[in-house]
Formats: structure tokens, C-alpha cells, sequence
């Protein structure tokens, strides 16, 4: 039986010249399970996952796996740990092969190289990427470079996987495909994800839990059964007149 | 999230992952046979000529091509221009010149030398190899904070290194003669086949660091130093790595070269020695070992032709000096304008590459049906 992580985030706070974009925000997550964050444009989403990654320097909180503190690390030392991410807009290395792409992934978490080639083979082979192993990620369609996006996080065998916004730019068929794999990630994989999107039909179908940002405030937490008839989420998403 | 491939595609995938491991020589190594063949070839070709004055451009620019190799192999994986290169091949002549010279020659030609220096002498290559040591402690010792920098920041901090380093080369008489010229004394070491097998050492090297974990990670930081954080890469250690290294196979390059000039001055490590190293990896392309040797080859062969163009026109009365610097420097804005990643596209020159070139091409319909 593979053992539960356990990826925690208590009180973390950011704010950009006195504006608080993230404020005393705390979620968990456990292998295993997807949980949603949504929440209004600006509502501090992607500021949230800037500062887990250590891409941003937070203010306060803590931030931890197995209540290993991860908060206080540089961006560069965190997948180590078991945490990796993709990005809203996709940040490939454009002359890099699909392999040499996925391949990083690995190598940025001490893998030796033959066996950093053999788990890119293998991702490419999983994701349907294979035959355009050797072609330079710039010249993928939009959907392979999503995907590839996803190969090389998955290259770093993490035990969380933070996405943001991987539908955007994909049309509902990709979408569909989308969903396929990620739901069955967290089992195959023993991984916690996190995915941060406005595809609405999406979140609700693939996440467990959801939490709800607005004004870097949360505002809503639970199923999302639940959190789709909270009052507050709707004001939040449709302004106080649906209410 | 596997794609529904038909049968062709499957079988097309299979064959390929079947055929190509990671390492496949037809399509990696063969990168460095080919380029060490060709520089091979003509480096014989030139030497049954017996034509001395062709022997000794030969042997010129192989050195030039050590140089830009080095060169390549932090701008073309880091992405940045490398403004004080120039200075590590100027510390590298001074440093192997003031190792290989006998102590006695020393003392007569710069008296106020520090007598620790005076005394120092070692063989020509281990000479070298020490000048070129001497190069990389330097880059060592004062790199680390500047590899943070990145796009004009970076250049900016670079090329006020190259002034410090150029200042330091030409004013500090004690160690480099000061303004005045240095002469080694003796007859010229570096020949054409020391230059050679230099060269074709360099050339696997470079290409072999490219193809490592370490210049892979380098070119994550070229591409995206945002993803190569994330994706664990520490960008600026990788880039430290790469600059050392670049400095010491620039220090080797400066070696060789004072060895076959046998007299230098800080002047030949400046602005355009690097303007020079700066067209050829343009021209070429700077991603690519294969683009700074064909623009290493085709700078050369422009310059070369250029100049006897210039005498010629002089001698009739013409004056056309500098015209071949001109006439680089507009073919250089006009590859960075027309073809940016330069005649190689940033792709290397390898046994596949060149079955493509001669294969047909196919194209392909709507249907996706080749024809």
C-alpha cells in the first residue's frame, strides 16, 4: 500500500504595494484526491500558486509536505520535495525536443540521465507524444505542448501537482481528453493535485474538494456540490444581483 | 490521454522508438565526425599544398575556430553574449607566454617583472594548459555574482568586466609589459597540427557539453528560466559552470595563439577580436557547434577574400582599408534580420541532416495522405 502525503499551507498572505492579492489563505491536500481552486479573475489563484513554488516571496504563512517546510525554500529546490507545477501560459523550452523537455523534469530532481531518459520515453509513450519525441517543443500544436507541459512535472515524480488553468486554450473534445487523464491521475500515480481553472464543467467533475478565492480571501471551501449553491460564491461569480 | 493512432502511425511510432535510443550515433555523434572530418581534410588538403602563407591563415583560424567554439559554448547555451570572453583568451596568451618563456628572456625583456613570474617556466603545452587554468581561476573567482544577471543587465555587467580585465592587460607592467608589445622570443610552437588537434579535441568537447546534463540544463535557462526554476534546474549554477568553461577553452585559444604569433598586445583581446567572434557565431548560428564552425569557416573565407580585394584596390590607387569589416558587420544585420538563428538554423550538421537534404521531400494533403 502506498503511504498518504500530506501537502499543507497554513495562513499565507501576499500583498503588491499595500494591495493584499493572498490573505491568511489555508488548504490541505492528500495524495489522492483533486481539489479545485477557483474563484473570480484577479481573485489571487495564480498568485497563491506563484508563492507554494517559491516563485514569489510570501509575507507570511507556512507551507509544507509532511510537515516538511517547504516556505522558506528557493523555487529551484522545491520539486525535489514532491511539488511541481505547469503554467497558465505554457513556458516550454521551445528548442528543446519533446524528450530533452520531459527530460529536464527529471534531471531537475537528481535523476541520472540514462534513467531520466527512460521515464521521459515512458511519459512521452503515456501522454501520446511518442512520435514527436525529436521534434523541438515550438513546433507542437497547442494541445501537445499542454501536454508535454504535464509530461515534464510528471518526469520529477512528484507527489503533488499544482496546474494552472490547463484547459485555457483547448476546445471542449481536448477538454474531454484532458479530463480522461487527470482523473485518473491521483490513483495511478499516488499524487495530490491541485488545478486552478474557469472551465467550470471541468472543476466540477473532476475535483473532490473545491476552494474558493476572492480578493485573496477564501471565501468557500468543501464538495463542490456544495460549494455551487454557496451564496457568497455566487455574489462572488455573478455579482450581487444573482443573489 | 492517448491519441487514437491508426495503424501506420503505431507502427511508424514503434520503428522509431525501436530505432532511436537517446544516444544514436547517426544522429548525435555524428555531428563531431563529420566536423572534425571536414576540418581534417582540409587542414591535409592545405598542408600537401605546401604553401606557406596558406599553411599560416589555416592555422590562424583554426585557432580563431578554438576560440569561437568557446565562445559558442556559453552564448549558444546560456543565451548570453559573453562580452569579457575576449578578456579570458587575453589572459590565457599572457598567462601560457609568461609560463612557457625561459626565465633569462624574461628578465631581459621585462626587467620590472615580478621575480615569481620571472622565474616560472614549463613546456609549451603544459604551458598552455596552465594559461588556460590561469583563465578559468579568474572567471571562477569573479563570476558567481554576475550569473544572476540576465538579458541587458547581464551584457552591461559583462562588457564592464572586459574593460577591467583589458585595463588590467595593458597596464599592468609587471606582469603583461604594460602597453608595450610582449614578445615571446623563439620560433613558433603552435603548428598546424598542434592547432588541429587542439581543434579536434575542442570541438567534442564543446559538442559533448551541449549534449550533457549540465548544457541541457544551461539551455533550459536560455529558453525559459521561469520553467527551468520550477522545474528544479538552479539557473544561475549551471550558467557559472558554463561560463568557467567557456573561459578556459577561451584561455587555451589565447594560448595557442601567442604561441604562433609570438608577440601580443592587450589590443588583440578587445573589441574586434570579440566583433569578430561575435559575426561568426551570428553568421553561423549560435545554437548550434556546427553554426560557429561554418561561420568560424565562412567569416574566414569572407575576410580572407575581402583583404586581398583591399590591396588590390589600394594598389590601383583605391583606398579600401577596413572594407572587410564593413562588409561582416552588414552581412551580420542583415542574418539578424533576415535569419536570426543563422545559415545553420541552429540545427547540427549530422548524418540524418544530411539524408533529409537528399531525400525527396513528401507532402502532405488534407487528408493527412502523403504523396
Amino acid at each position: 500500500m502506498e503511504s498518504t502525503s500530506i501537502f499543507e499551507v497554513s495562513g499565507l498572505s501576499k500583498s503588491f504595494a499595500g494591495l493584499k492579492a493572498v490573505d491568511n489563505v489555508s488548504m490541505k491536500i492528500k495524495t489522492g484526491e483533486i481539489l479545485g481552486l477557483i474563484g473570480p479573475n484577479g481573485s489571487g489563484k495564480t498568485t497563491f500558486i506563484n508563492l507554494v513554488t517559491g516563485m514569489l516571496e510570501k509575507d507570511a504563512g507556512r507551507i509544507t509536505i509532511d510537515q516538511h517546510n517547504i516556505g522558506e525554500m528557493q523555487a529551484y529546490q522545491i520539486p525535489v520535495h514532491g511539488l511541481v507545477r505547469t503554467y497558465q501560459t505554457i513556458r516550454l523550452f521551445k528548442h528543446l525536443s519533446s524528450l530533452e523537455n520531459v527530460m529536464i523534469g527529471a534531471l531537475g530532481v537528481g535523476m541520472k540521465r540514462k534513467q531520466a531518459a527512460a521515464v521521459a520515453e515512458d511519459l512521452l509513450e503515456e501522454l501520446g507524444l511518442s512520435e514527436r519525441r525529436d521534434a523541438p517543443a515550438q513546433g507542437l500544436t497547442f494541445r501537445d505542448q499542454r501536454l508535454l507541459e504535464i509530461a515534464r512535472a510528471l518526469a520529477a515524480k512528484p507527489r503533488f501537482l499544482l496546474l494552472d488553468e490547463p484547459a485555457a486554450g483547448l476546445n471542449e473534445e481536448e477538454t474531454d481528453e484532458l479530463f480522461a487523464l487527470l482523473s485518473v491521475m491521483p490513483e495511478q500515480k499516488n499524487i495530490g493535485i491541485l488545478i486552478v481553472d474557469h472551465d467550470m464543467r471541468l472543476i466540477m467533475n473532476l475535483c473532490n474538494r473545491l476552494h474558493v478565492l476572492n480578493y485573496g480571501q477564501t471565501i468557500a471551501e468543501g464538495k463542490p456540490e456544495d460549494v455551487r449553491r454557496n451564496p457568497e460564491v455566487v455574489v462572488a461569480y455573478l455579482g450581487s444581483e444573482a443573489s | 490521454m492517448k491519441r487514437n493512432n491508426t495503424a501506420d502511425e503505431n507502427t511508424l511510432a514503434a520503428a522509431s522508438l525501436g530505432s532511436r535510443p537517446y544516444f544514436n550515433f547517426s544522429s548525435k555523434w555524428s555531428t563531431v565526425v563529420l566536423l572534425v572530418a571536414i576540418l581534417s581534410g582540409i587542414g591535409v588538403f592545405i598542408w600537401w599544398l605546401n604553401i606557406p602563407f596558406i599553411e599560416d591563415i589555416f592555422t590562424s583560424s583554426v585557432i580563431t575556430l578554438i576560440s569561437v567554439l568557446g565562445f559558442q559554448l556559453y552564448m549558444g547555451n546560456s543565451g548570453i553574449l559573453n562580452w569579457s570572453y575576449v578578456g579570458y583568451v587575453g589572459i590565457g596568451a599572457f598567462a601560457s607566454a609568461i609560463f612557457s618563456m625561459e626565465p633569462s628572456l624574461k628578465a631581459m625583456q621585462i626587467p620590472i617583472m615580478y621575480p615569481f613570474l620571472q622565474k616560472l617556466h614549463l613546456p609549451f603545452i603544459p604551458a598552455v594548459l596552465a594559461g588556460a587554468l590561469v583563465a578559468m581561476i579568474i572567471a571562477a573567482v569573479v563570476a558567481w555574482p554576475l550569473m544572476r544577471l540576465s538579458d541587458a543587465v547581464g551584457s552591461i555587467t559583462q562588457f564592464a568586466l572586459l574593460i577591467v580585465i583589458n585595463v588590467l592587460l595593458s597596464q599592468w607592467a609587471e606582469v603583461t609589459n604594460g602597453p608595450r608589445t610582449f614578445t615571446l622570443g623563439g620560433s613558433r610552437q603552435t603548428t598546424i597540427w598542434v592547432a588541429l588537434g587542439f581543434a579536434i579535441l575542442v570541438i567534442t568537447f564543446v559538442y559533448y557539453f551541449k549534449e550533457s546534463s549540465l548544457g541541457m540544463k544551461l539551455r533550459t535557462s536560455r529558453d525559459d528560466r521561469y520553467a527551468a526554476r520550477s522545474s528544479g534546474i538552479n539557473f544561475v549554477k549551471v550558467r557559472y559552470q558554463g561560463y568557467v568553461t567557456s573561459a578556459f577553452i577561451g584561455g587555451l585559444a589565447g594560448g595557442l595563439y601567442s604561441h604562433y604569433i609570438l608577440s601580443i598586445t592587450a589590443g588583440s583581446f578587445y573589441m574586434s577580436e570579440l566583433f569578430k567572434l561575435l559575426s561568426m557565431v551570428v553568421i553561423g548560428g549560435s545554437m548550434s557547434v556546427s553554426g560557429a564552425f561554418f561561420g568560424a569557416l565562412i567569416v574566414t573565407l569572407a575576410q580572407q577574400g575581402l583583404r586581398q580585394l583591399e590591396l588590390g584596390l589600394t594598389r590601383s590607387g583605391f583606398e579600401a582599408y577596413g572594407m572587410s569589416e564593413i562588409v561582416v558587420a552588414i552581412l551580420m544585420i542583415l542574418f539578424l534580420i533576415l535569419r536570426p538563428n543563422g545559415v545553420t538554423g541552429g540545427r547540427e550538421l549530422s548524418l540524418e541532416a544530411l539524408r533529409n537534404l537528399f531525400r525527396p521531400k513528401q507532402y502532405t494533403n488534407n487528408n493527412g495522405n502523403k504523396k
